[in-house]
């Protein structure tokens, strides 16, 4: 469970919670590059918490979490901004800007962060959105697409910027099936291109299966994380009794 | 080029931060080599997939398969989730015409549903959520009085100063309480309050019924079984319309009392002043102003609701809402006005 130097994304004896309130604490693992990492567990017991502390989002309240070796709460501004810089984020409800088209939406960060010419990054942007299927959906505004194209459109914004991480949150939430299985296999498609690590927050147990290297589960009677490990290994009766509950009853 | 195929050969390093080559694709016929490529990240696939998307024939067998994959990727992956063809002109204005129409039909149902919630009021049956009717009395008249009473205090005193000039050339200055106080009493006062209660009141409803459209909480009010026009509508109109000709009473006496400040300051007295004003302002004239408010207020409120209700659901929709609301109301008011005044006229009042 404890984290190795080579480890792109480390957390040791981390505490999360609201104000002073602590939900989860006592947080030790890590990432190695190129892993897909899913955080389960039921609603409320700090998912999205978690991640948001290890992507330096929240201030954890205890303990420390590393990216690229570099502890977000202490570092300097300039170090923090290039960590942020090569991590890439897609919120629950996409969080695409509604006066934007999604490719401007896709442009944005590269128009922050790099110096190349408009013709440039349009052509990046176009590259981006066709590489999640949304090719001919760019001048679209967000309140004229789809749930799953909005997805689809996070994750082309969270890439942009080729990051060697990205956290995705309920990437899965509130997509059909089909939708869900293209999701996942945009994101296999991802690592498999780029080489990039993923932390996922998600409670489809199906898709978890499908794609995740490894799975940390957060029980909450417990108050800390009850298992790390592949997630079939949760199926086997007698290995994490609750993680293994949790999957039996969702799948 | 050799027989009508364009041979393009890449190598070196290929990073986000460098600028990319520029290049003119000739023929139709396309095969990209690979030579000492040493470092590519997604610039690369970008940058081909970006000139030769359109080539018929893209010959990549050569490059590495990474590099293949992530061109061959973008090219498959553009399919999509129903999207239509873009219209033409003509399918374009049919379209705005029945936008339009559609516009019209969905306000004229705002207001019926209004007026039958004011009904159900009347007869004991609306579910109305009456905090909200004592938080706007509260928000949309008490806290209005310092602005109501700046601007109608202001709006007097530019009336009299402009008066005092003009009726200084006729000798005829005392006239100036006339003007000030007519004008206040029939025009200005409720006219004043009205765009104030737009700007301000229409606003704030149209951004707080076009968020909870955003965060479906008109959605979540119909599955309880609650009519939202009835529910957020009404309290929130029904207390704008009491409100705004109270306020457009004081406007009134604060402009009279703006206009007296510059006469006294100038020609006249403040007994002269008075009497005159006193003189001028008749139960006719007030009772002009005074409907004029009630139309006024219940214009602004309307606006404000109906914008919200109708609002697309993004932060850019509520913002939408709340001009389209402050724009509505005060069109709306200035053209009720002279419909007012025609039928003010026609009446004799």
């Amino acid at each position: 469970m404890s984290a190795d130097l080579a480890d792109i994304l480390t957390c040791d004896g981390l505490a999360i919670g609201h104000g002073s309130k602590v939900i989860m604490e006592r947080l030790t693992f890590g990432l190695a590059p190129g892993k897909i990492l899913a955080v389960v567990g039921p609603s409320g017991c700090g998912k999205s918490t978690l991640m948001r502390a290890l992507g330096g989002l929240d201030e954890p309240l205890a303990g420390t979490s590393t990216l690229f070796g570099i502890n977000l709460v202490t570092a300097s501004s300039k170090d923090r901004a290039a960590v942020l810089r090569r991590t890439g984020f897609l919120f629950q409800g996409s969080a695409l800007f509604s006066s934007l088209t999604l490719r401007e939406n896709v442009e944005m960060p590269m128009r922050e962060f790099l110096k190349a010419p408009q013709r440039e990054i349009r052509q990046l942007a176009e590259y981006k959105l066709a590489l999640v299927g949304l090719a001919d959906a760019m001048d679209k505004l967000p309140s004229e697409i789809s749930g799953g194209m909005a997805k689809r459109a996070g994750i082309a914004r969270a890439i942009a910027l080729d990051p060697e991480v990205i956290f995705l949150d309920e990437p899965n939430a509130g997509l059909d099936p089909l939708s869900s299985g293209r999701l996942d296999e945009l994101i296999l498609r991802i690592r498999e291109s780029f080489g990039t690590t993923v932390v996922l927050v998600s409670h489809e147990v199906s898709s978890i299966l499908r794609i995740a290297d490894l799975c940390v589960y957060l029980d909450p009677d417990a108050g800390t994380m009850g298992a790390y490990a592949a997630p079939k290994t949760f199926l086997q009766a007698g290995n994490h009794a609750k993680a293994h509950a949790f999957f039996k009853q969702t799948v | 080029m050799t027989d009508g195929l364009m041979r393009v050969v890449i190598g070196g390093t290929w990073r986000l931060d460098d600028p990319l080559p520029t290049i003119a694709v000739k023929g139709d016929r396309v095969r990209i080599e690979s030579s000492d490529l040493t470092f590519f990240d997604s610039s690369l696939p970008a940058w081909i997939f970006g000139n030769f998307k359109n080539v018929r024939q893209l010959d990549l067998g050569s490059l590495p398969p990474r590099l293949q994959s992530l061109v061959r990727i973008a090219e498959k992956a553009s399919v999509n989730d129903h999207l239509g063809e873009v219209p033409g002109v003509l399918a374009q204005f049919g379209s705005w015409g029945m936008e339009s129409a559609g516009s019209w039909g969905r306000s004229f149902n705002h207001i019926g549903n209004t007026f039958m919630g004011f009904a159900r009021v009347l007869v004991g049956r609306a579910k109305v959520n009456w905090m909200d009717f004592a938080l706007q009395l509260q928000t949309a008249g008490v806290d209005a009085l310092p602005i109501v009473a700046l601007l109608g205090f202001l709006t007097g005193l530019i009336m009299a100063y402009v008066g005092l000039i003009q009726l200084r050339q006729v000798g005829a200055t005392v006239y100036v309480a006339n003007l000030v106080s007519l004008a206040m009493t029939r025009e200005m006062g409720a006219l004043m309050t009205g765009v104030i209660a737009c700007g301000r009141t229409s606003t704030a409803f149209a951004s707080q019924l076009g968020s909870m459209n955003v965060s479906q909480e008109t959605d979540a009010l119909r599955a309880l079984g609650l009519n939202p026009v009835e529910y957020l509508a009404v309290p929130r109109i029904l207390a704008v319309t009491l409100m705004v000709p109270l306020l457009a009473t004081f406007a009134t006496f604060i402009g009279v009392f703006g206009g007296m400040i510059v006469a006294c300051a100038g020609d006249l007295s403040i007994e002269q002043y008075l009497t005159q004003a006193v003189r001028a302002i008749t139960f006719k004239s007030f009772l002009v102003g005074f409907i004029k408010s009630i139309a006024f207020g219940f214009i602004a409120a309307w606006a404000g609701c109906y914008r919200g209700s109708v609002a697309k659901r993004s932060a850019l929709g509520v913002g939408e809402a709340a001009t389209s609301a402050a724009v509505l109301g005060i069109t709306l008011i200035v053209v009720s006005d002279a419909i007012f005044a025609v039928i003010f006229n026609l009446f004799d009042l």
